[in-house]
């Protein structure tokens, strides 16, 4: 677009003033109309995202309540949440399953996408295979493995019974329950192996050509080669990741009815903010919260972007 | 200068849908319904299986008695059982149905928030009084002096018990215990535990209907003070309540229970039809999936034991019609909701939904005091409690049952959590 319009800017200079002047209004119209045609999606984005994303923050500093306006009480809801247990309870939690289920997400991941990149007989089936759980959608994945992992009749505790193992009460005990969470997630870990997929195949394959002809091993070829360019591949799952980590919801909320049970050891962030915007007719409150995790995952994704520059290499530069 | 033809096509066109689009949405404005000058008024409701037959019989009765009035009834799940997400969204962007089937305990919050349209003219009016209703009903669909529901049921707790587990262990069948010890010693006997594993267990406090209220009530506690507006969590007999419930767990292993519960379900997989469970905490309502999944269940009720053996309590709560705020139809609606709090329609809905009416008579006639379950369950209704009316009152029950649950994991005692109760109630309620 833009060489375009500069093209035909050089164009008119050139030229004579009127046709410059024809070009002009030329220019001005065809950018008219694409305005109009996309017209119904900035409405709708300034409607429906902009609007609400920017008023929430009004909302933060009031008693707002969905059905009434409340009232503007500065920063009581801020101070108010930081003496708020349940608060923290869910921060705690919601920081544990990021850190242990991001770092996991990625080791799987980059382990099962090689595996799947491997020169075999139908390694289209094995890698459907894996991306199949992907598609199970949340309510109907927390269903099946609250059977799974159920102590009196899971499959899971049935196996562990049959090599002489008493396996805990997975989702009943508040030691269990997160790992057990993150064992869930993980099950449904096809989408960044597609892309580590995509990854793999972009690393040329002359270096690994290279590598055999200065006589490298297996590991040497994975810790110098593949790995390193797979960094950009990494860098943008593990950003993916951990907002998608900080905003865990629908599985412990099917889970639980809502509840995070036992003992709140399943109450996330999301969860808990969402409790307090439509059960407890705190919206100005929940607002506050929402901008809280928001400068958090900002931060994060910053000081991710910011280490990028230390262990990220992209081709070819 | 095509150009310019072409925009004006599309501005044109552009202005056309949106003319179209007003057109809708003022016609849906002022038209209330599709089906144009009829007077119809829209239902929300969470009703299925027997309950749901119900409705649509009361429904029916009330259009063939109003055949101007259309009734249009849609089923929102878990409408009223804490999710009421579509409701609160649908006043606040003023477009509500013109009457919803509500849980009463939560009407207090609602009507605070002005969600709700007060009745209490309306009910002047057609000489509906506190008179025709058990009292706490009333009371749950009333607050700060205006009505703003009409109940439709109500509901007991009892203890359940399997005779034919107490004599498989030698306790007498027709003599339940009353006291806290008996049933200590009766549950104990009942259990048949294997490792960690429970083949069968004799009663789990918290199981089913028995939350925290019920506890705290039958050991002769209090929670709300609604002269002087004080929360009273933390009143001595509510910790005493919660201790015993945190010992009880402690003794039987509360990971185990968890992984006993966790293993069940409701209908025909609950462990009291199963014959897992001996002895559970259930409301009149569990009577009737007895009835369907266990037909030939040798089964009795009795009041909650209390640590005395007398001064037996329960809790009710129960649902209501309400007119949420800005209804379209609010004429309909009140003639909808007078019919379904009437006599007449109370009978209806009950006789069906096996739920109690609010209407002592309606239990009475429909032979409720003649069944010897069921008159257990009204027999207790004067002694009855119900949950504190008040705006909190959503957080206050996940505020307690956050305390049990913290409790008998042993994180923080009985005390302690519920002080912590009293504070988080009493500061949201100062706000």
């Amino acid at each position: 677009m833009k060489n375009k319009m500069n093209q035909a800017n050089h164009f008119s200079a050139t030229a004579g003033i009127q046709s410059e002047m024809k070009r002009k209004s030329k220019i001005a119209g065809s950018s008219l109309n694409g305005w109009l045609f996309a017209l119904p999606w900035v409405i709708g984005l300034i409607l429906f995202y902009a609007f609400p994303l920017f008023s929430s923050i009004y909302f933060s500093f009031t008693t707002y309540s969905i059905l009434s306006p409340g009232e503007f009480i500065g920063l009581a809801n801020y101070k108010q949440l930081m003496n708020d247990g349940l608060f923290w309870q869910s921060i705690y939690n919601t920081i544990y399953f990021a850190v242990f289920f991001v770092p996991l997400s990625i080791i799987i991941g980059v382990a099962l996408a090689m595996m799947l990149n491997m020169k075999v007989k139908g390694m289209a089936v094995y890698r459907t295979i894996f991306f199949l759980p992907t598609l199970v959608p949340h309510v109907a994945l927390a269903v099946l493995w609250m059977w799974l992992l159920n102590p009196g009749f899971g499959l899971v505790n049935g196996v562990l019974d049959a090599i002489g193992i008493t396996g805990p009460n997975w989702l009943g005990s508040v030691t269990w329950s997160k790992p057990s969470l993150i064992l869930m997630s993980l099950w449904a870990i096809g989408q960044p192996v597609i892309i580590y997929l995509a990854g793999l195949g972009d690393i040329p394959q002359e270096l690994y050509e290279a590598a055999d002809v200065d006589g490298a091993s297996w590991l040497q070829k994975t810790f110098k080669v593949t790995l390193p360019l797979l960094t950009p591949v990494i860098f943008f799952n593990l950003v993916m990741g951990a907002i998608g980590a900080f905003q865990q919801f629908t599985l412990p909320y099917t889970m639980t009815q809502g509840q995070g049970t036992p003992d709140n050891s399943l109450t996330f962030y999301v969860m808990y903010l969402y409790d307090n915007a439509f059960k407890y007719f705190k919206m100005g409150y929940a607002s506050a919260m929402a901008w809280i995790l928001f400068i958090v995952i900002m931060l994060l994704t910053a000081v991710i972007f910011l280490s990028s520059r230390r262990w990220v290499h992209y081709q070819g530069r | 200068m095509n150009n310019t033809k072409l925009n004006k096509l599309i501005l044109s066109i552009g202005l056309l849908m949106v003319s179209v689009l007003v057109a809708c949405s003022s016609d849906e404005e002022s038209g209330g319904s599709s089906s144009g000058d009829a007077n119809t008024v829209e239902v929300w409701h969470s009703m299925t299986d027997t309950s749901g037959e119900a409705i649509e019989q009361v429904i029916e009765e009330f259009e063939q008695q109003n055949p101007d009035i259309k009734i249009e009834a849609t089923y929102v799940a878990n409408q009223g059982e804490g999710q009421n997400e579509k409701l609160l969204t649908a006043i606040a962007g003023g477009n509500p149905p013109d009457v919803a089937y509500f849980d009463r305990f939560e009407v207090a919050a609602w009507a605070a928030q002005g969600s709700l349209e007060p009745l209490t003219e309306l009910a002047e009016q057609d000489g509906i009084t506190e008179d025709n209703y058990y009292g706490f009903a009333w009371e749950e669909a009333s607050f700060e002096d205006d009505l703003y529901a009409i109940p439709t049921t109500t509901d007991s707790r009892l203890l359940f018990y399997n005779k034919d587990h107490f004599e498989e262990v030698g306790l007498d069948p027709e003599n339940p215990p009353t006291t806290l010890d008996e049933l200590e010693a009766a549950a104990e006997k009942l259990t048949i535990k294997e490792g960690n594993r429970f083949e069968r267990i004799g009663f789990i406090p918290w199981y089913g209907q028995g939350w925290f209220y019920g506890w705290g009530w039958s050991f002769g506690g209090d929670f709300y003070d609604p002269e002087s507006g004080e929360v009273t969590a933390d009143h001595p007999q509510n910790v005493e309540a919660l201790e015993w419930m945190t010992e009880f767990g402690q003794e039987y292993g509360v990971e185990d229970i968890a992984g006993f519960t966790d293993s069940q379900g409701s209908g025909a997989m609950d462990p009291f039809v199963s014959g897992q469970l001996s002895m559970k905490i259930d409301g009149n309502f569990g009577v009737a999936s007895l009835e369907k999944f266990a037909p030939d269940l040798n089964y009795g009720v009795t009041p909650i034991p209390t640590p005395t053996g007398d001064n037996f309590t329960t809790w009710s709560g129960g649902w209501s019609v309400v007119i949420p705020k800005g209804a379209n139809n609010q004429d309909g609606a009140w003639e909808f909701l007078k019919f379904f709090g009437s006599e007449e329609g109370q009978r209806i809905f009950s006789e069906t939904s096996r739920d109690f009416s609010v209407i002592e008579s309606v239990n009475e006639s429909l032979g409720y005091t003649e069944d010897p379950v069921f008159a257990e369950f009204i027999n207790i209704l004067p002694e009855s409690n119900a949950r504190p009316v008040m705006t909190e009152g959503s957080l206050y029950w996940n505020a307690l049952a956050d305390a049990v649950e913290a409790s008998t994991r042993g994180n923080g005692t009985p005390q302690e959590n519920l002080e912590k109760v009293t504070q988080q109630v009493t500061e949201a309620l100062g706000e």
